[in-house]
């Protein structure tokens, strides 16, 4: 296998785009990409495009093959990945696999949602298809209300605070609001959210013990990255490359009720295992990581599930700002999911393009982690039901 | 003597775990073998929460959802009937039912519907 590299990452503005199509997105993020890889006029050898909803959303299939049509990568192999809200980091993997297995030498990999043209309860039933069609859809479960019933149980058995899920919103959009691809740029405050009479109205109860600043917005947007093997990376990217030293990817039972103890994100754990080890690196040797906090509980429990906290530390750890940026490992410095938003198709390219930026040192210093060389990535699908992780490195 | 529940559990003829929903091989032992179960005996509540940003289908302001673990060991998700989640804590006993759950194309959808005892 070879080592493969990251030399061009693309990325538009996350948010509300009524202006643009999912193919326009996907399209956008891709030139950007090609033009940051010094690709601009040329082809690659494969595609791979991951989005979780157009068939149900905008009533499109095959949405890879319109890619390479809209981009004329015409004949490169095209494939569209769908793995939920995990769909970026896995077709990121089929990008890498298939480079590092000598076959194809250049693939470019995008992924895109276009979620907000459809009214809330429609985008909402949209992301609840991926629960269980007979033992929990027909219920109204949501994935929020997934993550409430998940959070109450961590509680309970962690001692995790509100004042931690706190601690970890104001944190990602105070991030956000210097992120000029995050959907959310608003700095919030524990009194306009907790400590207020306003908190009430301003921070309803959307999923309990959950409540709004909680949850990650629902978005359109789409990001795009270029690998090649890294030894042609050192002779044709014109950036410093960022080279793919490990990946993992593990599942989990469909429903979290089948699980010995549903506080244990067991997936979370292997698959960071695995990217650690093929890293030949330990969690303690990242300098910056982007985690998948569709809801704030989420950053907490992957934080201790790869292995940065033990269990019951990650929320005292975020409080005390070890995560923040300056601390001993800035976590969503790009805001995360909860301030850079959600295109669940876009996510896990989003994580590895800002990923990138940390690593090539191209960021203004209030969101550059200081000398970072190793990059880590977890990428949420179902409610822990397949997870992948990434370990990217700085490639002097 | 619980009225009949709409559900039915697979316990593995090899190991005894108890599954549901269907899987085709036995989670722990990879056994094909299963004998259908139904949900007995008191329910005990393992996980809750109150959803307000409710999907396509539901015509209500919120929803109760929990999981439940009856003493055979089939685990389920069903809606709870609670004005609140403030009588509402983790281990309580539930009674079971299966009612209407939501309606689709004018029909009624069956499910569990759980209720704590009083």
């Amino acid at each position: 296998m070879r080592d493969v590299a990251i030399i061009g990452v693309g990325m538009i503005p996350f948010g509300r785009r009524d202006e643009d199509t999912l193919l326009d997105m996907l399209a956008y993020a891709s030139l950007k990409a090609l033009d940051d890889a010094g690709l601009g006029d040329k082809s690659v050898d494969c595609v791979y495009v991951a989005n979780m909803g157009a068939g149900i959303l905008q009533h499109q299939t095959s949405v890879a093959s319109a890619l390479v049509d809209r981009l004329s990568l015409i004949p490169a192999a095209a494939d569209a990945v769908e793995n939920g809200p995990a769909s970026g980091a896995s077709a990121i993997k089929n990008g890498l696999l298939a480079v590092a297995s000598g076959y194809y030498d250049t693939a470019l990999v995008a992924g895109g949602e276009k979620m907000r043209e459809v009214v809330g309860w429609k985008a909402t039933d949209f992301v609840a298809t991926m629960t269980h069609p007979e033992a929990e859809y027909p219920y109204g479960i949501t994935l929020p209300g997934m993550a409430g019933m998940f959070t109450r149980l961590y509680m309970e058995k962690y001692g995790v605070t509100r004042e931690q899920l706190l601690a970890i919103a104001i944190k990602n959009q105070k991030m956000g609001a210097l992120n000029p691809y995050a959907h959310v740029e608003m700095v919030i405050t524990k009194e306009g959210i907790y400590d207020s009479p306003d908190a009430v109205v301003n921070n309803p109860v959307a999923a309990d013990p959950l409540h709004l600043y909680d949850m990650c917005p629902v978005s359109d947007g789409a990001a795009a990255v270029v690998l090649c093997p890294l030894e042609l990376a050192k002779k044709i990217a014109p950036k410093s490359p960022v080279l793919i030293a490990g990946f993992g990817q593990a599942t989990d039972t469909h429903t979290l009720q089948e699980r010995d103890d549903p506080t244990d994100l067991k997936a979370v754990t292997l698959a960071s295992q695995q990217a650690f080890e093929m890293a030949k690196l330990k969690p303690k040797d990242i300098d910056v990581a982007e985690l998948h906090d569709a809801f704030t509980i989420l950053e907490i429990a992957e934080s201790e599930h790869a292995g940065f906290f033990k269990k019951g530390e990650g929320g005292k750890a975020a409080e005390k700002g070890e995560t923040s940026i300056g601390g001993k490992l800035p976590i969503n410095l790009s805001g995360g999911l909860k301030a850079r938003g959600h295109p669940v198709g876009a996510t896990g390219v989003a994580q590895i393009v800002d990923i990138v930026f940390q690593l090539r040192h191209e960021l203004d210093k209030k969101r550059q982690a200081k000398n970072a060389k190793n990059g880590f990535t977890i990428n949420f699908g179902g409610f822990g039901n397949n997870i992948v992780a990434f370990v990217l490195r700085r490639v002097e | 003597m619980m009225e009949e529940l709409g559900i039915t559990a697979y316990k593995c003829k090899k190991c005894g775990r108890v599954h549901y929903p269907f899987h085709d091989r036995c989670l722990s032992c990879k056994s094909r073998e299963f004998e259908t179960i139904k949900p007995e005996g008191a329910a005990k509540l393992l996980a809750y929460t109150q959803i307000f940003n409710l999907p396509w289908g539901f015509d209500v302001r919120f929803l109760i959802i929990g999981v439940v673990e009856f003493k055979n060991g089939v685990k389920a998700m069903g809606q709870i009937k609670a004005d609140s989640l403030d009588k509402l804590k983790t281990g309580m006993k539930m009674k079971a039912t299966w009612e209407p759950i939501r309606v689709q194309a004018g029909e009624d959808i069956y499910g569990l519907k759980l209720a704590s005892i009083k």
